[in-house]
């Protein structure tokens, strides 16, 4: 009887004590989303705040009244609409390269280990060399072709930034489709490219459009080649946004409202395509 | 008998053959593009490394050498910048990595919505670089910025985030941490999930406490995604390059300079070409040597996951 009674008392013990785990748990989630969220939500904000309110002691956590006049001046005076268009044609151009010459390339590699040890070893070196070491010299044969500021320089030169990391995540996916595929098609008198292009690209297709939307997204982000080859015609959105600084008093709701343009494609990956974030960014190491 | 197998043996081979030239007639346009556009720039570095040449006056490049590389481990600069790179890695990754942990552990155990927190967690590491330099602009406004009227509460003084050398390295540290901790959360999230469940189990049949369980069990079988993950920050800060550019540009001074924003520095403010690219060939060979740590790493991992 005793002793029951003591179990009891020894389980609501435990069960109050789970409890303030799961509280104490909850809260430190809390906490940390909070902090690294509010920067977001900060850029979310002050899309729509008055001039002013930037200017304001203690800070505008919550706008008096959602102001839309920041989009429309970004948009119109400050050049976002012309920097959006030429983003928009510089991504989608490089995407279309990236991925046309990467796909057979990361296909053999995957498949049929062209070069071997050796060719990863050089695809991933140059994935993880750092871009800013290409810029003089692309700059000089950019500038002796007498084709700065324009948009094939920047599409071109992205594919130095973006055909190594396609390549090799697209290896990958050709990787985990089964070899068995290719073989019965080449029993039934098949060609090996009738075989890739009928029965392995088909189950290719969404690791191929995840590789894509990254693509994209690396091109659209992109600023150090765009601040080095561009002056004033192919200036894309990073490229305008950080130009907004340059007068002494600093527009920062045009700069927030841009912003907020800016960062929607890499959230829309991240809130849709978690899995495959994780992948991308660890370079296909973490299937996610 | 033997000629059937002979004749086998022949078909094999020639099948053989013709997969080796398919597969590498469709690598060839890739490879092409790549070495044209690639391997040419790089090359023509490595080139202008040997070459005392810069775009500010009219001489003609000389050719010097290794002379560019003696002066450039004799300067000032070029340690400092390196040395900045290091800070941002010994103090930037541990903390990281910590913070990445404890968040990690937190949300190992699903709840509902527990996907989608995940993922919004995630949005920091996607954003654009330049957009991430101007919001920690904002924020760290000494005047108007909100993180010092939060540390008001705290009775702590307007710090002048972005003007004093250590604190604009501070800064930098608490952008990147923002940035790239939920990066290292859900590469060891992922680590965390591969954990057969008995194993935990056994544990704790064993009378092991929670404390234990974490430091004996969870831990060691986490090593290898915090290898992993250490590598590719060790690239990441490298690459280093926009938001620094806008928040700090380096500045004040040299001290929140790193070998990416160098780099460009010396190439595109003082236009010595020579110099800019030795410094890139130097981390080019830095960076080589990583690849190869990475390469080995993802290579025993397939092959530890066939047998």
């Amino acid at each position: 009887m005793n002793t029951i009674a003591l179990n009891r008392e020894e389980l609501a013990r435990r069960k109050r004590i789970r409890t303030l785990f799961t509280v104490l748990r909850f809260l430190l989630i809390l906490i940390f989303f909070v902090i690294f969220l509010f920067p977001v939500y900060w850029i979310a904000v002050g899309a729509f705040k008055v001039e002013g309110e930037f200017y304001h002691y203690p800070p505008v956590f919550w706008p008096s009244h959602f102001d839309f006049q920041n989009f429309v001046r970004g948009l119109a005076i400050f050049g976002g609409a012309q920097a959006l268009i030429a983003s928009l044609v510089v991504a989608l151009a490089n995407t279309v390269l990236v991925i046309g010459f990467g796909v057979l390339l990361a296909y053999s590699m995957g498949r049929f280990n062209v070069g071997g040890d050796n060719m990863s070893f050089f695809v991933l070196s140059l994935l993880f060399a750092p871009p800013v070491i290409a810029t003089m010299p692309l700059f000089i044969i950019w500038k002796t072709l007498r084709m700065l500021d324009t948009y094939p320089v920047l599409f071109l030169s992205y594919i130095l930034i973006n055909m190594p990391f396609a390549v090799w995540i697209m290896k990958g996916f050709f990787e985990d489709i089964p070899q068995g595929i290719e073989n019965a098609a080449l029993l039934d008198g098949y060609s090996r490219f009738h075989a890739f292009r009928k029965y392995v690209l088909p189950l290719a297709v969404p690791g191929i459009a995840v590789t894509a939307l990254f693509v994209f997204i690396f091109s659209w982000n992109e600023f150090l080649f765009a601040l080095i080859f561009t002056r004033s015609h192919t200036q894309t959105l990073p490229i305008t946004l950080a130009g907004m600084t340059g007068g002494h008093e600093i527009p920062w709701g045009e700069i927030s409202a841009l912003s907020l343009i800016a960062i929607l494609p890499g959230v829309i990956l991240t809130l849709f395509f978690q899995k495959y974030l994780v992948r991308g960014l660890t370079f296909g190491a973490v299937k996610g | 008998m033997s000629s059937m197998a002979q004749a086998r043996g022949t078909s094999i081979l020639t099948l053989e053959k013709s997969q080796k030239r398919f597969a590498r007639l469709v690598a060839l346009p890739g490879m092409v593009v790549l070495i044209l556009l690639v391997v040419g720039p790089l090359a023509y570095m490595l080139f202008n490394s040997f070459f005392v040449k810069t775009l500010a006056t009219p001489l003609p490049p000389r050719f010097a050498w290794f002379a560019n590389y003696g002066s450039l481990f004799t300067d000032g600069r070029f340690w400092n910048a390196f040395l900045n790179s290091m800070i941002i890695m010994v103090i930037g990754i541990p903390v990281q990595s910590f913070l990445a942990l404890v968040l990690a552990l937190l949300l190992n155990k699903k709840f509902p919505g527990s996907r989608i927190i995940v993922a919004l967690f995630l949005i920091p590491v996607m954003i654009t670089p330049v957009v991430a330099g101007f919001e920690w602009k904002i924020i760290l406004d000494n005047r108007f910025g909100p993180l010092n009227y939060v540390l008001s509460f705290f009775g702590i003084a307007p710090l002048a985030w972005l003007a004093k050398p250590l604190l604009a390295m501070a800064s930098i540290l608490i952008m990147d941490t923002w940035q790239w901790t939920p990066f290292v959360t859900v590469v060891l999230l992922a680590g965390l999930a591969a954990i057969p469940k008995q194993v935990y189990e056994a544990s704790s049949v064993d009378g092991s406490s929670a404390n234990e369980t974490l430091w004996r069990v969870t831990m060691p079988l986490l090593r290898p995604m915090f290898t992993l993950v250490i590598l590719l920050r060790i690239i990441f800060i490298f690459k280093i390059f926009d938001p620094v550019q806008i928040l700090t540009g380096g500045g004040p001074g040299v001290s929140t300079e790193t070998l990416s924003v160098l780099t460009y520095i010396m190439g595109f403010k003082s236009f010595n070409v020579g110099m800019s690219a030795t410094i890139a060939v130097v981390q080019l060979i830095i960076i080589t040597i990583i690849a190869k740590l990475f390469i080995s790493m993802v290579m025993s991992r397939r092959k530890g996951k066939e047998s």
